[in-house]
């Protein structure tokens, strides 16, 4: 009995009263349609209780809104986790403005004397209304959370019901009393309206947001430079206003796309087990490839001779790539006497690797930037960039029982000339460059 | 081209001789020539590389390509690093030899020595058409699957055979065709950056005109 | 001239390129006017280029928490960062995006400040930082390259180090050995290595950073004790003020370029415009690939490099880079024309060998 007062008949009585009381107001009291200003009464604390608690309170009321004539698209928007958790995060600061703002204009209306001297008793019971409104509106938005998700289900329905004159209280009745007493605050301040200045509402004043500031000022000759002091500072006010919602926008904006890219910039990736050890077999293979290069170093430093290849292996025109003392690649290639001839492939000119295979000049090419060496006299081609001839390289040829059984040093000087049966078994060095120093 | 089939690496020290060949220091031994044999049975009869194809890429769309387009190594399938056949284990050797006898298409290949890439063309041509186009590398493209799109970049992988960029990484391909896909695949974000760079730009600036006048009224009173 | 004289001179020369009368909040941003004419446009490119610096610093802060500076781990790095870190590619790519901007902003900077004769009395400092400012930002392009350790990047650091051994041959005796030893001293060992990789990772992420900070805060400083300067020879349309209205202005164009930025950097991965297998990590052992390069900002004299003696490049640039340090005294009566005829040589110059470079050395070499 006690629900069905509160969430139907009370409803109905506040738009009874609300529409009746705002027509006959329109009718015979026309022009006290609007919340009195006092702004030339008190100029200073108004700015500072009157724009946050508008800002609040017309967000709030909006989202509101919002909720009741697009409940669908609403909840479909709900569904993405970081939307609904950046409008929990609006809606908690924007009534924690509104009650900032709003303070400030109790306090202002309750200590200042002129003020003072226009504040009708309603004023004080709509300002005392509004506050208890928000704060219990609060406290259940922080209780019991995600309400922007839930709420169009269930509260947008129960309105619409009324609205269509097909109440169903059902939908409400099981609430926790803290949302029954929002529920009723708000039906309260709806019959409240036509007797109060909460009257102004009905303007909607969008134009003011775009029109040119307009002041109440003293007008006479002696405050003629404060009435143009007051227009800078208010075009200045405004200005300020416009760039603190800008930027309130733009973080906004941020607080949902980037603050959570961010942190998971930082908190790394999440692979499935199956990337993960891709990617740790990837670094073992290129740590080993590390390792690998690491021993050929230290290999050179130690080891007096490289094996390179077998003798058979050799070709005339296609090179075998080794690495020789200096960490540097070479080629080695068969000669015209049978020898094997080995040969830096790192180019003279800005080091490149040399290719490996040898034109029908006898040249082999240096991809970078044309350079033609002849791999017998080392010589580049007339006209290339490099200058310096490709250095010919120390080897020794050794037998299957490891014997040395020939021998060529850079110079051209060959020992030894082992025979063809026996060359075929041998493997190729390199040999340590002796330094003559 | 031929150049880069070649595989510099396989004509090093063969990797098991090393520690063998600290030992012995300058003494070559018969168990290093051994490894060195057991290396070279395994590669050298895999010289099944197709450069043909590399040539016809890189002719008709001006990039550098090599064999890392199909095959699992840049240096193409021969040799003893990662992914060319002198590397292979047991089961990977028996994984090879199925996919070299997927003469017909539709059949599973995962060759080891093949990237997604080299598999998927197996797959759907099989080996044997495969090598019948050797002489006319072009067609591969009339024969692959048109919609076909490995990395999802938005580019068929035909589209990214003729123009020589890897079909398998999303990072790489026609740039004006990766950037119409992107943009459409990224317009929500970029309609909330312009909203936020507008807003916030807006609202700087409003910010600095209150700040100049501020300060411009406190000098009058000064 | 005796001493006091002299001490007394270089007092009077300081004292005049950095007022301290002007030195307050009022004088630098309150009472700065900027001209309006119609080459107001270039007043906006130093800006661009800060701005883009300041990307660079936001953007290589991120990068540092991942990056790894070593040659086994380098390229697995960077690779980790495009493909797996939420939003690597994007921080990554902006990176790469943001260093040719901000280049290219650099570039035009210079010529348009040229142009404008904004070098001349009492402005000679803002034009000498601006000059070391260019180095520091090319030193920066050239030590970020290595750091992927692909293959480009290796080859391309290898051939311009040769460069430097390569002045050997001309000079005389014991000083044909000098350049190798700098060459070596750069890069820390006999081949680009993993000393070279450390060492330039500590140029671009510490040294030279906090070069351009130091040179950054003069070039500011002096850009406003002096003003703007009024760039053409008649006198300006108007004039507006610095701030707020000019200062919005350049915001407006950041938030522009920041835009352009940010759609370029997430739908065009800076990769894509090169061939795949210059991007393989770098392989000591193997041939290098074809189409090794530097960045497009060094063509104007990596071309040049490749088609003409190597003397004539290396008169060329020390010439070049002596004219840029001695504009302020060697254009001192030059009249405006001739400078903007100047610069659009050079920038006809910088465009050609930019954009038709690879033609032009073909064309020349077959």
């Amino acid at each position: 009995m006690v629900d069905a007062f509160f969430f139907v008949g009370l409803p109905y009585l506040a738009i009874v009263i609300c529409v009746a009381g705002c027509i006959w107001r329109s009718r015979y009291d026309r022009f006290s349609m609007s919340a009195r200003s006092s702004q030339f009464l008190e100029d200073g604390k108004l700015l500072f209780g009157s724009l946050p608690w508008h800002v609040g309170i017309i967000t709030i009321l909006l989202g509101h809104l919002i909720v009741a004539v697009v409940p669908r698209v609403w909840s479909s928007l709900m569904t993405i986790p970081a939307v609904l958790f950046g409008v929990e995060a609006l809606g908690v600061a924007c009534s924690l403005l509104a009650i900032a703002g709003l303070s400030a204009l109790i306090v202002r209306r309750i200590t200042d004397a002129r003020v003072q001297a226009v504040t009708t008793t309603m004023d004080l019971v709509v300002v005392v209304l509004l506050m208890a409104q928000i704060v219990v509106g609060l406290l259940s938005a922080i209780t019991f959370r995600y309400g922007a998700a839930w709420s169009a289900g269930t509260v947008v329905p129960y309105f619409w019901g009324i609205l269509t004159l097909q109440p169903e209280m059902a939908y409400v009745t099981g609430f926790p009393m803290l949302f029954k007493l929002h529920f009723i605050g708000a039906w309260v301040l709806i019959a409240l309206v036509p007797f109060t200045r909460l009257m102004h509402v009905l303007a909607v004043p969008l134009g003011y947001i775009f029109r040119a500031p307009q002041l109440v000022l003293w007008n006479n000759p002696r405050r003629s430079r404060h009435a143009v002091d007051a227009t800078v500072r208010a075009e200045s006010r405004r200005d300020f206003i416009k760039g603190a919602v800008g930027i309130a926008g733009a973080s906004g904006l941020l607080a949902l796309g980037v603050s959570e890219k961010v942190l998971t910039y930082f908190k790394g990736p999440d692979p499935d087990p199956e990337a993960e050890s891709a990617l740790l077999q990837k670094k073992l293979e290129r740590l080993q490839q590390t390792a690998e290069e690491r021993q050929l170093e230290l290999e050179r430093q130690r080891v007096e001779m490289i094996l390179v290849a077998r003798y058979s292996e050799l070709d005339a025109v296609k090179g075998k790539y080794f690495i020789d003392y200096a960490m540097a690649p070479g080629l080695a290639f068969k000669g015209k006497n049978g020898l094997p001839l080995l040969i830096s492939a790192k180019c003279t000119h800005l080091g490149c690797t040399v290719g490996s295979q040898v034109n029908a000049e006898g040249q082999i090419m240096c991809p970078c930037h044309v350079s033609y060496f002849n791999i017998v006299t080392g010589q580049p081609n007339p006209g290339a960039p490099a200058k310096l001839p490709l250095p010919h390289l120390a080897w020794a040829l050794v037998d299957p029982s490891g014997n040395v059984v020939a021998s060529g040093r850079p110079g051209g000087e060959v020992e030894g000339t082992p025979s063809p049966e026996l060359l075929a078994q041998c493997s190729l060095y390199i040999t340590k460059p002796r330094h003559s120093a | 081209m031929n150049s880069k089939a070649s595989n510099p690496r396989d004509a090093g020290t063969p990797r098991p001789g090393k520690e063998l060949a600290e030992q012995f220091l300058n003494f070559p031994s018969v168990p290093l020539c051994l490894c060195g044999l057991l290396v070279f049975l395994l590669s050298s009869p895999s010289a099944l590389a197709y450069p043909e194809f590399q040539a016809f890429v890189a002719k008709s769309s001006g990039r550098t390509v090599n064999c890392a387009m199909c095959h699992a190594n840049s240096d193409g399938p021969e040799g003893t690093g990662p992914g060319q056949i002198g590397h292979l284990n047991a089961a990977e050797l028996e994984r090879l030899g199925r996919a070299r006898s997927a003469l017909q298409p539709g059949q599973n290949v995962d060759s080891p020595i093949l990237n997604a890439f080299g598999n998927h063309i197996i797959k759907s041509i099989g080996k044997e058409k495969f090598v019948e186009l050797k002489v006319s590398p072009a067609h591969l493209a009339d024969l692959l699957p048109p919609d076909s799109d490995l990395d999802q970049d938005g580019i068929p992988d035909v589209r990214e055979y003729l123009d020589g960029t890897l079909p398998i990484n999303h990072n790489d391909g026609n740039p004006l065709l990766l950037f119409r896909h992107n943009f459409r695949a990224n317009l929500v974000a970029i309609a909330l950056t312009l909203a936020a760079t507008v807003c916030g730009v807006w609202g700087l600036g409003h910010l600095l005109h209150g700040l100049a006048a501020a300060s411009r009224i406190k000098d009058t009173e000064d | 001239m005796n001493l006091p004289e002299i001490i007394k001179n270089s007092e009077a020369y300081v004292a005049e390129r950095f007022p301290v009368e002007k030195m307050s909040y009022s004088a630098m941003v309150v009472k700065k006017e900027v001209p309006v004419h119609r080459l107001s446009w270039a007043y906006y490119m130093g800006g661009l280029a800060l701005f883009f610096f300041g990307v660079q610093m936001v953007t290589g802060l991120l990068l540092l928490f991942y990056y790894q500076p070593t040659v086994s781990d380098a390229h697995a790095s960077v690779e980790f960062i495009t493909d797996h870190v939420p939003g690597g590619s994007l921080v990554r790519n902006m990176h790469a995006w943001a260093s040719s901007m901000m280049i290219a902003a650099v570039m035009v900077h210079l010529l348009t400040a040229f142009a404008m004769k904004a070098f001349a009395k009492p402005r000679e400092i803002t034009w000498v930082t601006g000059v070391v400012l260019l180095g520091i930002t090319f030193g920066l392009g050239f030590t970020g390259y290595l750091l992927p350790w692909h293959q480009v990047a290796v080859n391309a650091t290898k051939i311009g180090l040769q460069s430097v051994q390569e002045v050997g041959q001309y000079l005389p005796g014991a000083m044909a050995e000098w350049p190798r030893i700098v060459k070596e001293t750069i890069q820390g060992e006999a081949a680009v290595g993993q000393a070279t990789l450390s060492r330039f990772f500590a140029l671009h992420v510490i040294i030279l950073p906090l070069a351009m900070m130091a040179t950054l805060g003069l070039h500011l400083l002096s850009v406003q004790l002096h003003g703007m300067s009024r760039g053409i020879d008649g006198p300006p349309k108007r004039q507006e003020k610095f701030f707020p209205t000019f200062f919005i202005k350049d915001l407006t164009v950041w938030g522009f370029a920041f835009i352009i930025l940010f759609v370029i950097a997430l739908c065009v991965p800076f990769e894509s415009l090169y061939s795949y297998p210059l991007f393989e990590p770098f392989n000591p052992k193997g041939s290098t690939p074809d189409g090794i390069k530097p960045e497009w900002y060094f063509y104007f004299l990596y071309y040049p490099l490749e088609l003409l003696p190597f003397w004539v490049i290396l008169v060329g640039s020390t010439v070049l880079g002596a004219v840029l340090m001695g504009t302020p005294w060697i254009f001192q009566n030059t009249s405006r024309r001739t400078l903007q005829i100047l610069a659009v040589l050079a920038a006809l110059y910088l465009f050609v060998m930019t954009v038709f470079g690879e033609q032009i050395y073909h064309m020349f070499k077959g």
